[in-house]
């Protein structure tokens, strides 16, 4: 069938697709020719626009924090006053590198899938800062349940990153898992693809001091075999967490 | 469309310019009725969530294709959520109902309520009206397919009618929403 020439059958599949009824085969061919036809995809924009005011009578429904905060991490982080700034759970960390380490600390320890305490108490750290490991830290956690998922850590002057899986569950079979840096104000940058050992190692391209010190925040994407054939993340986050220097 | 439509507008043209910030206000701003329709067709929040995920990434990689004298950007960005949720449930096979017994409103659940708000803007209101003078058969077909995602085949056996029927219903409906909406 060529709707081409057709106007009429031409709007009348146009019609059909902006309501949604076109399915099948019939809608990937339509799909096709919009984007050779100009005039096709002229007259499904038109239909879509004469229907488009009933979308506005379907009643809204605010979707979970989860869906944002994993759109933002697929589109890279806001530079200021963004999510990070407003997250209960970057509060509840508190900003103090004591603070955020001990909480870090307590989240290895317990891996529970219960959710994070909101507002844990501060803790002070009886180890004096000289004496702590100059490493960067984070934990990353599922970002529907905040369950930790996985422990990365990277000497301050090494280029070698530790990637501990805490939850084997995170990995699916045929595909791979790849670790993105989400520096401030910029696209994601990925760090590599993780094995299917419960420790991994990922190679940085310079120490951490400079990989890492523009990079509040990491997270892993799963992606095919090999990693994202495009260099961004293409597929679900499954696991995203602040990355704090420890020292 | 009874968004601010210049706000939204300049909000996408913002995005275009990789404004990150002015991207989490559209997300704040337009989400609510962007997740209200994804889950109305889709009919299980987990996959409303994961089509709206999708969809926002794509907007924020399209926001400079966005031309706002083409269509006004609710249109547009609902007509990306649309398309992805037909897209979605193409997909091989589709449980009806989810095993964690989370499938949420029925398709006529709160049928025909949606209509009775179409006051919003002029455009809605001219909507509504050629809505109301299509015969009650087609009126219903073609909701049901807009606002749950039906296919013809659905439609017909939701509406207890045969495939050839139903398939009349719309087209003539649709013929008659057009003529109706160009003489408005």
């Amino acid at each position: 069938m060529n709707c081409r020439n057709q106007p009429q059958l031409q709007d009348r599949l146009a019609a059909e697709y902006a309501l949604g009824t076109l399915r099948g085969r019939a809608r990937s061919r339509l799909q096709r020719w919009m984007r050779e036809d100009a005039a096709l995809a002229r007259a499904v924009a038109e239909w879509e626009a004469r229907l488009g005011p009933l979308a506005l009578a379907v009643r809204p429904v605010a979707p979970p924090a989860r869906v944002w905060d994993a759109i933002r991490a697929r589109v890279g982080s806001t530079p200021r006053a963004g999510l990070w700034d407003s997250l209960a759970f970057w509060r509840g960390l508190g900003l103090a590198a004591s603070g955020a380490a001990a909480v870090l600390l307590a989240a290895v320890a317990l891996i529970s899938p219960q959710p994070p305490v909101p507002a844990p108490a501060p803790v002070v750290l009886k180890v004096p800062s000289t004496e702590m490991a100059a490493v960067y830290l984070a934990v990353l956690s599922d970002p529907k349940t905040n369950k930790p998922l996985l422990l990365v850590s990277a000497g301050r002057h090494s280029d070698q990153m530790q990637v501990r899986t805490l939850d084997p569950s995170i990995r699916v079979s045929g595909k791979d898992l790849e670790l993105w840096a989400l520096p401030a104000g910029k696209a994601p940058r990925s760090l590599g693809v993780l094995g299917d050992a419960e420790r991994a190692m990922v190679k940085l391209a310079s120490a951490a001091d400079q990989s890492l010190a523009d990079v509040p925040t990491l997270a892993i994407s799963l992606e095919p075999k090999g990693g994202s054939p495009t260099g961004r993340a293409t597929g679900p986050v499954l696991a995203v967490g602040p990355c704090i220097k420890f020292w | 469309m009874n968004q601010p439509a210049e706000p939204l507008a300049s909000l996408l043209a913002a995005c275009a310019r990789r404004d990150r910030a002015a991207f989490e206000r559209l997300y704040r701003e337009t989400s609510p009725k962007l997740f209200g329709v994804a889950l109305r067709i889709l009919k299980r929040e987990d996959w409303a969530e994961d089509v709206l995920q999708e969809c926002y990434v794509r907007i924020w990689d399209h926001a400079r294709d966005f031309r706002a004298g083409l269509a006004a950007p609710m249109t547009w960005m609902t007509s990306i959520v649309r398309n992805r949720c037909l897209d979605w449930l193409r997909r091989p096979k589709l449980e009806v109902i989810d095993e964690d017994g989370e499938l949420i409103e029925s398709a006529e659940s709160d049928y025909p309520g949606p209509l009775a708000e179409l006051e919003a803007s002029a455009d809605a209101r001219a909507l509504k009206k050629c809505l109301n003078a299509l015969e009650a058969k087609q009126r219903q077909a073609i909701a049901l397919a807009y606002f749950d995602g039906l296919s013809h085949a659905e439609l017909a056996g939701h509406l207890r009618e045969p495939l050839g029927t139903v398939k009349t219903w719309v087209r003539r409906g649709l013929l008659r929403l057009k003529s109706c909406l160009e003489a408005a």
